[in-house]
This record gives structure tokens, sequence and C-alpha cells, in this order.
């Protein structure tokens, strides 16, 4: 088993990173490497549906969010963006997954739902601008995966264990390092894409407006899509982190520690309780209610009404 | 910094799983904590009491983890797009759903209590769901333990007394299948007992029935990966 970057470092020497993981997995959890990338290819193909349809827009489940995919897919169309076109497509990608993801619709976990477009976004921009072949892009979604299941050896994925860092964080840096991979880096790159990432990320906050996966969890993913992009020019130009991965992710399991309460998912802070994301708080509380009492009167309706049938049989 | 060997997860439980939104550990691992239930059931459930801890009591709502845990109670799957209606089937099931806040301890912020009833069985769990779609059992009917549904699993509940778990190590091993981890607990020395055995590779009919037989197991429960 790959227990740290340190160990993956000597393990993969020059070989294939994405061969070296998948040869872990399988010695560790008995799945042959032909089947994690059966399972990944149709997991693209899952993606790439839900970017699509993502495109278009429709509001989320709040209502806080839904159309900012389809307002930068029309700038784009348009030529009003002024960003390169992978950027840009990063950005739109990431908002379509997101979108969808409000909206109760499919999608990959990459690692979380919370943090869902960052992978996709930033592979499938890449796959396009760069004419990269779908394969290697699986082949991506096997690194930035094996990426991910190390960090997970010593941190809890998820935004109720340690903020946002855990999961917007540690998704960037799986983009990071996938993307350093499909550039054709070496894996040394690749772990420092991952770590530059990562560290880039360190403290930041989960703190969703009404408990919602919506505001600022959506653009977040467009905008930490394009620092995995950056991250990995950086590692590919031989630019490295000081402070080694292992070592960053025991940081960020220790800030995720001292992080109060209130910044963990639980809509006790941060933006959460601002002026505004206390009034949505509100809202959203009572149009509960409101739909809790119309479903109990309808309820009582139908028993109601069950009943007088009995009475006239 | 400690590597927590017990929280190995593979590729694909990192780049993954197929879901419906929006959150991988509300709705995602709230969905398989449901499923877990009614896998261990193995029977339509006629009513099922969902206890949140505080801070997913505060959360759960906006995520749509009642959904994605009635849908897991009455058998779906994590990526069915019938979710979003799971409560809406239920009762035409007609299942009777509830759910209460109740403080389950020095826990994940995600756990919950499933209390599970059928005709022929009553079952109830607590586990935590911790990201990313990852759960956490530890507890069934009871009895300590630690169950991710991450591979094959036979779970036992038999009246305690020695031999016990050589005699059923013993008919897996005849069997040629690795034992990945085991668990066992018992609430009094000589009374009720619990095994849990998670495998590599899938149990036979067979060797399930052999297993059952062994005098003083009161109940058997095979359960595949929890998808």
């Amino acid at each position: 088993m790959i227990e740290s970057f340190k160990q993956l470092e000597e393990l993969a020497g020059d070989r294939d990173l994405a061969e070296v993981f998948l040869e872990s997995d399988e010695q560790e959890h008995a799945v042959p490497g032909e089947q994690i990338l059966e399972a990944l290819r149709k997991r693209r193909a899952v993606m790439r549906d839900c970017v699509d349809r993502g495109m278009s827009g429709g509001e989320s489940m709040g209502r806080l969010v839904g159309h900012e995919a389809e307002l930068l897919n029309r700038a784009f169309q348009e030529g009003r963006t002024f960003l390169d076109p992978l950027t840009v497509k990063a950005e739109l990608y990431a908002l379509s997954v997101m979108g969808e993801n409000s909206r109760m619709g499919v999608i990959v976990a990459a690692p979380t739902a919370g943090a869902g477009g960052i992978v996709p976004g930033t592979l499938l921009a890449l796959e396009e601008e760069r004419h990269i072949e779908q394969e290697k892009t699986v082949r991506g979604l096997v690194v930035a995966g094996g990426i991910g299941s190390v960090i997970a050896l010593s941190a809890n994925i998820s935004g109720a264990a340690g903020g946002c860092q855990n999961e917007v964080g540690v998704a960037a840096s799986m983009a990071a390092g996938a993307v350093a991979y499909m550039m054709g880096g070496t894996t040394r790159m690749s772990i420092h894409a991952a770590a530059i990432a990562l560290k880039n990320t360190l403290g930041l906050v989960c703190d969703p407006v009404g408990g919602l996966v919506e505001v600022p969890c959506v653009k977040r993913n467009a905008l930490f899509a394009v620092h995995g992009l950056t991250a990995a020019q950086l590692a590919l130009a031989g630019v490295e982190s000081v402070i080694p991965m292992d070592e960053i992710v025991e940081a960020m399991v220790r800030i995720g520690r001292s992080l109060p309460r209130g910044l963990r998912e639980t809509a006790e802070g941060g933006l959460a309780t601002t002026q505004t994301g206390t009034a949505i708080a509100k809202r959203l509380k009572e149009e509960a209610n409101q739909r809790r009492a119309e479903k109990a009167a309808e309820r009582e309706r139908a028993a109601q009404e069950r009943k007088e049938h009995v009475t006239h049989d | 910094m400690a590597v927590r060997h017990d929280r190995k997860v593979s590729i694909l439980d990192v780049m993954g799983p197929v879901m419906v939104g929006p959150s991988s550990s509300h709705t995602a691992g709230t969905a398989r904590l449901g499923r877990v239930a009614r896998e261990i059931l193995d029977e339509d459930p006629k009513e099922v009491h969902f206890f949140l801890h505080p801070p997913l009591a505060a959360t759960y709502r906006g995520h749509g983890s009642d959904f994605a845990l009635v849908g897991g109670a009455i058998g779906l799957n994590v990526d069915d797009p019938r979710i979003p209606e799971a409560i809406r089937i239920a009762e035409q099931m007609d299942v009777t759903i509830e759910f209460a806040e109740e403080d389950l301890g020095d826990v994940h912020p995600n756990t919950v209590r499933i209390s599970i009833r059928g005709d022929a069985r009553e079952v109830e769990i607590v586990g935590s769901s911790i990201g990313g779609g990852v759960i956490e059992v530890f507890k069934i009917n009871g009895f300590q333990t630690r169950f991710k549904g991450d591979s094959p699993t036979l779970l036992l509940f038999y009246r305690d007394r020695p031999g016990m778990i050589s005699e059923v190590t013993k008919a897996i091993a005849e069997e040629g299948i690795n034992i990945a981890s085991l668990y066992c607990s018992r609430k009094q020395r000589g009374k009720d007992a619990f095994m849990q055995i998670d495998v590599d590779s899938p149990l036979s009919e067979d060797a399930l029935k052999r297993i059952c037989s062994t005098p003083d197991v009161e109940d058997a429960r095979y359960l595949d990966r929890i998808p």
C-alpha cells in the first residue's frame, strides 16, 4: 500500500504514475486494473454528460444559484470572454457540474459532490483544448483518485471534518496532479503540483449559506479549477513546494481540527451568518415549514377521504 | 502523521460514487447508511425511524438527506434518479417514516441512528457519513463493530461460547476465501454475541448454509458490497 507521497515518489521512479496507482489498488482492494479503468471510462462519460446538461443552467433546489454556467457559456460563445479558452472552459465545466449537482442531478463525487466540479472541469477542458485522447483523461482520473486516496489515509475528506480545504482543497490538489500527469510531467512534478495546489487552499472554511451546497460552493469550484491549472503550470515549469506534500496534508488535518465548529459545514458562521446569508436561511426555513404544513394537510385530507370511503361502504 | 489503515479507500471510492447531488456526505453517504439498514433487514420495511445527531439535524434538509436516507432504506442506489422522489415512493409503499434529533455522543457530525422494522426482523444501526460517500457503521443491533460496506461481509448473531470463532473461520478458510477483517463483540459472557467478517471474495450459498448451521448461530446475514 502507498502510505505517503514520499513513498509514492520512490516507488514510481520513472514508471507511468497511473500504472503505479492501479497496481497498488489492485493489490490492496483486489480489483483488477482493467476493471478500475472500465469504471472510470464510464465515470468520465457521466462527467461529460453532466457538463453538457449543466451548460444550459436551471434553478437550484434552494433557488440561490443555477444560471452561472449559462451566462459564462453565452459570453464565451459570443466572444466576450477575455481569458484563454482552456481557463474559460475549466470554469464553465466546473460551473455546469455544480449546477447539475444543486438540482439533484446525477454527478460524480470527485472526491465529494460539493467539490465535484473541479476535476471534471480541469480534465475535460484540457482534453478538448489540448486534443488529448479520452483514454489519457481516464488515466488522469486514476492519478487524481490515487492522490486523493493517499490524502484520505490521514485526513477525513469532508467539510464537516476540516472545512472546505478538505473538499475543494483536496479536489484542486487531485486535479493539479492529474493535469501535470496528462501534460507529460514526471511523478515528482505531479506530486509538487498537488502540493502547491493544496498548500494554497489551507484554512479555507466551509460556511455554506442556509447549509446548501450552493453559495459559495458553485462559483468556488470554478475558481479552484483554475487554481488547479495554475499549480500544475508552476510544477511543470520546475517550481517545487518547499514544504513536502505529506507535511502539507498533516498541516491541513491540524488546521481542520482547530477550525471552530461554526466554520465546518454547520452554516453557523462565516458567509452563512452574514446579513444576507441569515436572511436567506430564514426564508428557506419558512418555505420548508410551509411545505411541511401543506404536506401534513394533504395527508390529513387523504386520511379523511379514506375514512369516509369506508363509512359509505 | 498517523496513517489510518482502516481508512484506506480505493481509487474508485475517491473518484466517485456516481450519485444524485448535492452532497456526497449528506446525500450519497446517508443513502448508503439507509441502504445498509435495508440490506441487513432483508425485506421491505414497514417502519423506519431516523435519529439524527444535532449537526446533521441542523443541515440535513437543505442537502436532501431526508430523501437520501429514505431512498436507501427502501433500497435505492445512490445514483438512482428517483432519490428526490424517495419520500413519496415510501409513502406509496406504506412505510411509516419518522425523523428526530438525538445526541449520539462524541461522534462524527454526520451520524445517524436508524431503526428499521419489517415483518420478520427489526434492525438498528448507528453510523457516520464521513465524506465522499464513505460510511462507517459502528453499531449493529447494539453490538460494537466497524462496517464500511466496501467488501462482501458476513454478519453473525450467535450465543457466545468457546470455539465459535475458529469454527466459523475454518468454514470460510475451507472455501479458499481470505478474511480481510474480523470484529467480534458480545453483550455479556455466554450471552448474545456478534461477529462481522469482511471477506475478499463472495461466499457461496453452500458455505453460507454450513456456517449458519454451526450450533448456536441465531441469525446470519450476508451482505454484498453496498453500492
